[in-house]
């Protein structure tokens, strides 16, 4: 019998895992009202009293405001596809007033719109040596 | 504070040397720095150095370093680091030291070296660490993050493919003049599109390479400048800026921005452009020329807004009107740019400077920049950080 395959979040603390709707992590500030993501990656409001920042879990829906195509292997310390095929990372806005950077899921990379709606997945990164799934945020088109 | 003026400069030439040290790259610049204001090191009185970051701990306290191959005299010496602003960062402070009376001499001195196999993070790996996060975790490179935002530029100006092919041909032209560039070609806008495309919408011609160097300045009280060079360069002002809350570009090495439009894009470059232009008591339309930090064609738009020389959106109507090469109005990075040079992180803002002394002396040669009386440079440093001079004749 097949031993089933482990997922696991590749790092810890930035997307609820496991989950069948994933959140991405963030912080708010209601000092200044200032989303962060991750969390500690924190810019307050000249004048905020820098805090108190609560942990936050953000749409899960926005809209793609730009994206690119990574046409060349990404180095280490990314676990880069052999073969390389060329993937999609996004820019997305969400409700809250940020956006936020992720690899781009079910779209192929011709057919990729800004503007287009997208939800937030966990799906696999890479595959490491024992045949687990190191997973991670994405965004596919809704 | 005291009028400043820069009475030397010289630089190793810029390359790779896996060979080489830091101290090797460095104290060839500071020698031929010396030698430009004809000075020896024993009459220099307090210097400024980019610190070295990629390995050993003498790096990070590389002007001693150096000192130690030129002379041991005791002097003060600090060490700077501020990314890829750190050069010019360096000339401010040795400004303060000169400007405020402290001493009348002051050397300033940028260098890096890349270290062997240096691709992309040169960190620990590190969960809290953002600039990890966005290689391990997303597969997202420097060119990646520009890419996202030129595509931006493009939806809401209209820049396109052939804009951000001239912006690299317009480099050329200039790096095709200056024998101390690395790359002499001039390229044509069909050669630039059909490099392979890296970072879709940026090709590979439109990105500049990483490359290892050091350039060194002396900085002296105008008032006893003469004395060691027929044609001082005066420092109108040194201008520093890091970010503004509510700037929309997505930070190289963050995972998120602000949306909308609340400050200005690249916005430590706005503050430190806007720092000197008020230090030195002008504005952008009283520069002649300007070296803007082109690590890709998207920011060699930009930074003309960015920096008060276009409106927003005119960018790409004012490099299509040619206006950007030497003989427009504003000829942007006539040295060639880091386009014809690559980058050398922390030496990069001192190279540029190299280049405006050399054309405010008026020896350019074919790459003169007519009348040039004020020139102006700007570096930028990842996650916010950024430095701005401008100097005249």
């Amino acid at each position: 019998m097949e031993t089933k395959k482990k997922q696991y979040a590749e790092v810890e603390g930035l997307f609820t895992w496991p989950a069948d709707e994933p959140h991405l992590i963030g912080g708010l500030c209601k000092g200044c009202n200032t989303y962060f993501f991750p969390k500690f990656s924190i810019f307050h409001k000249p004048g905020c009293p820098q805090g108190p920042v609560e942990e936050v879990l953000l749409s899960r829906r926005g809209r793609l405001s730009s994206y690119t195509v990574q046409c060349f292997p990404v180095p280490p310390p990314f676990v880069s596809a052999d073969p390389f095929v060329p993937f999609a990372i996004g820019l997305v806005a969400l409700p809250e007033g940020i956006e936020v950077i992720g690899q781009l899921t079910g779209v192929s990379i011709e057919d990729v719109k800004t503007g287009t709606d997208v939800e937030l997945v966990v799906e696999k990164l890479y595959g490491d040596k024992d045949g687990n799934e190191a997973m991670t945020w994405k965004f596919r088109p809704v | 504070m005291t009028e400043v003026a820069v009475i030397g400069v010289g630089f190793h030439p810029w390359g790779k040397f896996p060979d080489k040290t830091f101290v090797d790259l460095g104290v060839v610049a500071a020698m031929n720095a010396l030698k430009d204001a004809n000075m020896e090191w024993k009459d220099i009185p307090a210097a400024v150095a980019s610190e070295y970051v990629w390995g050993g701990t003498d790096g990070f306290n590389a002007g001693p370093a150096l000192a130690g191959h030129l002379g041991e005299t005791g002097i003060p010496i600090t060490n700077i680091f501020n990314m890829c602003a750190s050069a010019t960062s360096v000339v401010r402070s040795a400004y303060h030291v000169v400007a405020s009376g402290e001493r009348d001499i002051c050397l300033a001195i940028g260098l890096d070296v890349s270290p062997k196999g240096f691709f992309g993070f040169m960190g620990t790996p590190n969960p809290k660490d953002t600039d990890y996060l966005r290689w391990r975790v997303i597969g997202a490179t420097n060119p990646g993050y520009w890419a996202m935002e030129c595509r931006k530029r493009m939806e809401k100006y209209g820049t396109n493919a052939h804009h951000l092919a001239m912006a690299k041909v317009a480099c050329s032209k200039h790096g095709a003049l200056n024998p101390n560039a690395l790359f002499r070609k001039e390229y044509t806008e069909e050669e630039v599109l059909a490099s392979p495309m890296v970072c879709d919408p940026l090709h590979l011609y439109e990105i500049c390479a990483t490359r290892d160097g050091a350039a060194a300045a002396i900085l002296c009280r105008a008032d006893k400048a003469t004395k060691y060079n027929g044609k001082p360069i005066i420092i109108g002002g040194v201008g520093l800026g890091s970010s503004l809350y509510g700037d929309p570009t997505l930070r190289l090495g963050l995972l998120s921005a602000p949306a909308g439009d609340m400050a200005p894009l690249l916005s430590e470059s706005h503050m430190s452009a806007q720092m000197a232009y008020e230090l030195a008591g002008i504005g952008p339309e009283d520069i002649d020329f300007v070296e803007v930090p082109d690590n890709s064609s998207w920011h060699y738009l930009q930074y003309l807004e960015t920096m008060g020389f276009c409106g927003p959106g005119e960018a790409d109507r004012f490099l299509d009107e040619g206006q950007t090469l030497i003989g427009g109005k504003l000829p942007v990075c006539p040295s060639g740019g880091a386009s014809s040079f690559g980058e050398a992180l922390s030496a990069q803002g001192l190279l540029q400077i190299c280049d405006i002394v050399e054309q405010l002396r008026g020896q350019a040669g074919p790459r003169q920049v007519q009348g040039a009386k004020v020139g102006m440079g700007q570096t930028y440093g990842q996650l916010g950080n950024s430095a701005s001079i401008i100097l005249k004749v």
